[in-house]
């Protein structure tokens, strides 16, 4: 989508006065069925997740899968090598599975080593991070989004986006400064 | 969202009616006096036996009441909000203590049953002699009149200031209860930590182990975490409390259920695998008995019920935002707290192996049900949530 003087859309922004106005219209363009659409806040507001429609996140499948991988390695790089290919007796201890609370605290370590890398590298990549810029700064009253202003962007990407229907949506739901926000 | 409540409470609070739980309050005043009265046969007819058992069932319900009395501190000293609305039952729970304390009457009469350093003259052990400044009956019967009176009188405090407010609103009772809460924080640490040693390590004298007060802590706080489901859940099936607890509430609780289920586990373990790592005699002697026979079974059935079980489950977020579900969790940790004080205690007894006795469930069911009956006497003398404490509606209205 693009505007009459050729430059590609990115979406359309509103800006909202208070964290509640944004609360309330966060209800409405979810009802309204759109998908692709965010907002901009100082700091978290309560609830805003369930009002955006958001639902759970996948983050802890990916955790789980990274804990999973992480204890198996372990389990792997310690029975492996000093039970099944150089057997060694240590302190007198058993060259079996009653080994295993020596071995307990690498265990221990790898699963939240891994678990911490994947939920660190799932939450940069669910975030689209890293990147130079974002389309939203082209906006210049979205400065604001760090200090005392809330906002409110539905992306043309939307299936259910047109220029007309967001501006309507955003304006009836209390939004100010109605504007299009280009892409480059 | 919708889950939550958004009807604000009548400021005089909820009552339980005075007539609701007379039927209940009699079958355990009567299951009491049996129960208690049977232990008295056990103690004349097997006076061993019953010491121990006596202080196993003791060291059960103390442990998770005392845990009890942990989260009342802890939810005034971080200042939480979410715990607002179940803190009347852990204060209705923690005023058990004084209950305890008579329970505490037969250990002081039995105590040349259950500690054998007490029948060891001076001069016959010498690791015993070093100890004699730490390890002697007057000191001994000082340390643990210190720890009721503490308890019972912090408890009494926080209750009382706490009902007070019910009754005038006045936040400077929430100020009160918060200096109280920092005062008692280093004195409960001392106590749990001191009563552990005393009355659970005291059966073995020659056993040494630093962890083991974190250790009996760890197991107190995440059993009362759930005893207090347990507790919150009945009530809820009573008819009370239906718009002042949530499923979000629900949802924390399963949290610090889970996050103690590992605490206990990481304590425990820390604890085993220093001493089998190490392999000193003097220390190893606890594992061995407890890895060997019949009780090695019961020892890895601990750490598989106590840990693997309930950790896997709780990992699971819908589990815990379904109060049923997280019951059935909170009942077994529950009853793990008492095979984990079982595991604790009777070996010093029955070394060869396990040995269930008729005389370990008489004090476990008489004092249970005898706690029981004063629970229900105490919660209905106040509203079942505290009504005009200064953070309710934030804790109302509490959001995962």
């Amino acid at each position: 989508m693009r505007t009459p003087s050729g430059n590609k859309v990115y979406g359309m922004g509103a800006e909202f006065p208070s964290a509640s106005s944004l609360y309330e219209a966060a209800k409405r363009v979810r009802d309204a069925g759109f998908k692709k659409w965010d907002v901009h806040s100082p700091f978290p507001i309560h609830g805003m997740d369930a009002a955006m429609g958001l639902g759970k996140s996948w983050l802890s499948a990916v955790v789980l899968v990274g804990g999973i991988t992480g204890l198996l390695t372990a389990v792997i790089l310690e029975f492996g090598p000093s039970q099944i290919i150089y057997p060694l007796i240590v302190h007198g201890k058993p060259v079996d599975w009653r080994t295993v609370p020596a071995f307990f605290p690498i265990m221990f370590e790898l699963t939240i080593l891994f678990s911490a890398f994947s939920a660190f590298f799932a939450v940069l990549t669910m975030n689209g991070l890293p990147r130079w810029n974002h389309p939203v700064f082209n906006w210049r009253r979205f400065s604001r989004a760090t200090n005392d202003g809330f906002f409110l962007v539905i992306e043309a990407r939307d299936p259910r986006f047109t220029e007309l229907e967001a501006r309507e949506l955003l304006e009836q739901s209390g939004g100010q400064h109605v504007t299009i926000i280009h892409e480059e | 969202m919708s889950e939550r409540s958004d009807v604000i409470p009548a400021p005089e609070g909820e009552y339980i009616e005075s007539t609701r739980f007379a039927p209940l309050s009699f079958v355990l005043a009567l299951l009491g006096l049996a129960g208690l009265g049977l232990s008295v046969v056990g103690a004349f007819v097997s006076p061993k036996q019953f010491s121990f058992s006596w202080l196993f069932a003791f060291a059960y319900y103390f442990t998770m009441l005392a845990g009890c009395f942990f989260w009342i501190i802890v939810h005034h000293v971080v200042d939480a909000e979410w715990s607002v609305v179940v803190r009347r039952q852990l204060e209705n729970l923690a005023m058990l203590l004084a209950v305890m304390m008579v329970f505490f009457v037969p250990i002081v009469i039995y105590r040349h049953h259950l500690y054998e350093w007490m029948n060891v003259k001076v001069g016959v052990e010498p690791i015993l002699d070093s100890k004699r400044a730490y390890l002697n009956w007057h000191f001994f019967l000082v340390r643990s009149v210190f720890y009721f009176v503490f308890f019972i009188a912090a408890t009494l405090l926080f209750r009382r200031f706490s009902i007070r407010q019910d009754r005038d609103g006045n936040p400077a009772f929430t100020i009160k209860m918060r200096r109280l809460a920092f005062v008692a924080l280093p004195l409960f640490g001392l106590s749990l930590t001191f009563g552990a040693y005393d009355w659970l390590l005291g059966v073995d004298y020659r056993w040494f182990s630093t962890m083991w007060g974190v250790y009996i802590f760890a197991g107190a706080a995440g059993s009362s975490m759930s005893l207090l489901v347990l507790v919150i859940t009945a009530l809820r099936k009573a008819g009370y409390l239906k718009e002042t607890v949530t499923v979000e509430h629900y949802h924390i609780m399963g949290k610090w259920m889970l996050a103690f289920v590992i605490f206990w586990a990481y304590i425990g373990f820390g604890q085993y695998m220093l001493i089998w790592y190490a392999n000193m005699p003097e220390e190893t002697e606890y594992f061995i008995r407890r890895n060997t026979e019949s009780w090695n079974a019961l020892s890895l059935f601990l750490v598989i019920g106590r840990f693997f079980v309930p950790f896997v489950l709780l990992l699971i977020q819908g589990l815990k935002r379904k109060p049923h579900r997280l019951c059935l969790v909170a009942g077994w940790l529950v009853f793990m707290q008492m095979v984990d004080i079982y595991i604790v205690i009777l070996p010093a007894l029955h070394g060869p192996g396990v040995l269930i006795s008729i005389w370990d469930f008489m004090p476990l069911i008489g004092m249970g049900a005898t706690l029981a009956f004063f629970f229900l006497w105490i919660a209905r003398r106040s509203s079942l949530f505290p009504n005009r404490d200064p953070r309710l509606l934030e804790s109302l209205h509490i959001v995962n």
